[in-house]
């Protein structure tokens, strides 16, 4: 068994690394552990707490769940090795889709997609995307599809860019946060993804309130459950799959998914996310 | 305009509780002054102390975020901080770049990000890191610069309520005057009654002083000796005493008054003596020149009419002294006739001393006063101006009614009245009687008369020598009716 230590120390930053450099973590250890982008799970314990208990229980080892700040840094783990399965946004599975297996896709209200919402200050005028000009933006994440990649899109669109769109934007690294951000004033206009609004309407009322949709987007692939493309066949990654499939049929896999606001879980196909890609293109173009 | 009456004329039943009141408020504004400076000093202590508890936390909690420019987490620092300090009611907080710019605010909507501090706002906090407090509006302003390596980043401006902090202090002021004036009010209640209490000996004895005032001199009962304290014990005990010794000396003075009467009646009965002695021998002789010449029909005329007026004063004489000694006149009159009677029985005064009487008498009708009261009043102060007179001088009698009052003067050639035998007359009953060896008796019996008649005397002094005059009032109905 090599440390994780030097794991890390030779696979940080490499996240494009040779599929023979990496060492998955799951076949490692007895332990697996799953990667947490920050949707609006920011202050959940308990709902962490039953999704640890629920894998642990299907996949019968200790299960990690790991938490980080931004997408970017579980994307880096996950490609680096450092977790075995994480739950993802589209915009980095797009990314790096050939070396990402496709796990499981969340259906919400009984389908694998979502879309990303423009959102506003309720006291603004503004009633399109386009009279969000000038104003102070919230990004969520720069990898995220809803809270960055597709109002990226748009502004690439009309040949222009967030710097010049806006009069000023900032990252929160949440979709919460940009609910907060705009309700509060700190930003004028706001990138979100529309699942997350859409159930913080009812979770936090008070908070969303202060908020209007000035803009929805097409429907794109929910963000997936992705395990690094090498250990796709290991027993564990598999036994991941099959326990978020199972999940509507399970009491604790219904009471996590009833705090998720999803109906159950899909097997889900890389062209779901044809949508998604063409767009990351498209800025990847304009950059 | 009415006058503020004057402190020292408010009965002591008052003036003590007042004056507990007073002492007490003055106390009581004393130890609020100390408690609400002490309370205040502690309260800015305190707020500084949080202040600075909130800020470091804050502080620590921005400053990597502000180093990196970071808007959302310097917010979400900010906004999280929000109710985490219970001490501390943070209005807004905002973080200030160098450039004097937001970089973010706990209230985004007033304080954009990039924009411009107030200046208004700006010239309330300090410069450098401290606390303003503005008791008025109830806000306090916190500075807290943010510096890392040595170089500022930027600073933390917050306002913070202190609204709260100045209602305990209302609250405490409030309970203070509540609970002072109270005390004050139940303290000035029990001196009242606790001083009424105690003053109670004190009316009774003003009770018993009065009355003295009024002439009648009696001790306090027992029966009071026994409920006051010892202090007042003593002091019933020096009244009853002095009662006590008043009353010996009035009925030693009334025994000294009718023993002066009979004295004078006595120098009175020997002038009368005299007088009817005189004639006697003459009246003798001419009985001796009737028997033996009684052919001459000459001498027997002259001698009967020697005899005549010899005895016709006799007469006079008698009829004056039974008049004033044996009663018989009416008391509720005076004829003219009662007072023209009286240079009669100072006759042998008069010519024992060669005093020339000026009588001048102009009361022409009965008057309703007692008759024998102002017959003896004005006896008294002839003997008396006879007494004072020097050899050879003048008296003189002058009695008049006018305005419903008759006015007796009576002067003389004297040396005129010492003050203390003259205030004997003047003020007869309110001092005691002058003992049997001083002088004066007979004036204190004089004003003690003129008194009974609610008359006054009055005393002029003039180098020609005293003059007395007695002005005494007279009843209209009693005039009308013995008219």
């Amino acid at each position: 068994m090599i440390p994780a230590v030097s794991r890390r120390s030779i696979l940080l930053g490499t996240a494009a690394a040779s599929v023979s450099s990496i060492l998955p973590a799951a076949g490692a250890s007895e332990g697996f552990s799953f990667g947490l982008t920050p949707l609006f799970l920011d202050n959940d314990i308990e709902l962490l707490a039953m999704v640890e208990r629920y894998l642990t229980k299907r996949l019968e080892r200790p299960i990690a769940l790991i938490k980080r700040r931004t997408y970017h840094e579980i994307s880096a783990m996950l490609l680096s090795g450092q977790l075995d399965a994480a739950w993802i946004c589209d915009d980095p599975y797009v990314q790096y889709q050939d070396k990402l297996a496709l796990l499981a896709v969340p259906l919400y209200r009984r389908k694998p997609l979502y879309q990303t919402y423009v959102i506003v200050n309720d006291s603004s005028t503004a009633q399109s995307f386009d009279d969000i000009r000038g104003t102070v933006h919230a990004f969520s994440d720069p990898d995220s599809t809803s809270g960055y990649l597709v109002t990226r899109w748009m502004l690439a669109l009309r040949q222009t860019t967030p710097a010049r769109f806006f009069r000023d934007s900032f990252f929160t690294y949440g979709h919460r946060n940009v609910i907060r951000a705009v309700g509060a004033g700190l930003a004028q206009s706001g990138s979100i993804d529309g699942y997350v609004w859409e159930v913080m309407t009812e979770r936090e009322p008070e908070l969303v309130r202060r908020t209007r949709i000035v803009f929805k987007s097409e429907w794109l692939g929910f963000p997936p459950i992705v395990a690094p493309m090498v250990i796709r066949e290991m027993p564990a990654v598999k036994a991941l799959a099959a326990a978020l499939l199972d999940m509507p049929t399970d009491p604790l896999g219904q009471k996590i998914l009833s705090v998720l606001a999803l109906d159950g879980f899909t097997t889900g196909t890389p062209d779901m996310y044809e949508s998604t890609k063409e767009k990351w293109l498209v800025v990847k173009a304009q950059v | 305009m009415s006058r503020f009456p004057r402190l020292p004329a408010w009965p002591l039943t008052l003036k003590v509780p007042l004056l507990v009141a007073a002492l007490m408020i003055a106390v009581a504004v004393m130890i609020s002054q100390i408690v609400l400076s002490r309370l205040v000093k502690d309260q800015e202590t305190n707020l500084t102390l949080l202040a600075n508890a909130y800020l470091d936390g804050l502080s620590a909690a921005v400053l990597p975020a502000v180093i990196r420019g970071d808007v959302w987490e310097t917010f979400d620092a900010l906004d999280r901080a929000r109710g985490q300090y219970s001490g501390v009611k943070a209005r807004y907080a905002i973080v200030e770049l160098p450039n004097g710019s937001v970089l973010a605010a706990s209230d985004p909507a007033n304080f954009p990000i990039h924009s411009a501090v107030p200046t208004e706002l700006r010239s309330k906090f300090l410069k450098e890191d401290g606390l303003v407090i503005n008791d008025e509006v109830g806000r306090a302003w916190l500075t807290r610069g943010l510096r890392t390596e040595g170089f500022s980043v930027g600073r933390i401006l917050t306002e913070i309520d202190i609204a709260g902090l100045l209602r305990v202090r209302s609250q405490v002021v409030l309970t203070l005057i509540l609970a002072n004036g109270g005390l004050a009010l139940a303290f000035s209640l029990i001196g009242y009654f606790a001083v009424k209490y105690m003053l109670q000996p004190l009316g009774v004895l003003a009770g018993y002083v009065e009355r003295a005032r009024e002439g009648r001199v009696e001790p306090i009962p027992e029966r009071y000796r026994k409920k006051v304290a010892s202090e007042f014990g003593q002091l019933f005990d020096r009244f009853n005493a002095m009662a006590r010794a008043v009353n010996d000396r009035e009925t030693l003075a009334s025994h000294l008054a009718e023993q002066e009467k009979y004295a004078m009646l006595g120098r009175l009965a020997s002038g009368m003596a005299h007088e009817v002695n005189n004639p006697l021998g003459g009246m003798m002789n001419a009985i001796d020149t009737l028997q033996s010449h009684s052919e001459d029909p000459e001498v027997l005329s002259k001698s009967l009419d020697f005899l005549k007026r010899g005895l016709a004063g006799i007469r006079n004489v008698v009829r004056a002294a039974l008049v004033t000694y044996k009663g018989g006149s009416d008391t509720s009159l005076l004829t003219p006739t009662d007072l023209d009677d009286l240079p009669f029985l100072v006759q042998h005064e008069t010519g024992v001393r060669r005093l020339r009487l000026n009588w001048r008498n102009h009361v022409t009708e009965p008057l309703a006063i007692d008759g024998p009261t102002v017959r003896q009043i004005t006896l008294n102060l002839l003997l008396n101006a006879c007494a004072a007179s020097p050899f050879g001088g003048e008296i003189a009698v002058d009695a008049s009614s006018t305005d419903g009052a008759l006015r007796i003067a009576v002067s003389d050639e004297g040396p005129g009245l010492p003050d203390d035998v003259a205030a004997l007359l003047s003020s007869a009953g309110q001092i005691a009687a002058p003992s049997r060896e001083s002088k004066g008796l007979g004036l204190w019996t004089t004003g003690n008369l003129i008194q009974r008649l609610n008359g006054v005397a009055a005393i002029e002094r003039s180098d020609a020598g005293t003059r007395i005059v007695v002005t005494l009032p007279i009843s209209g109905e009693g005039a009308r009716h013995a008219a």
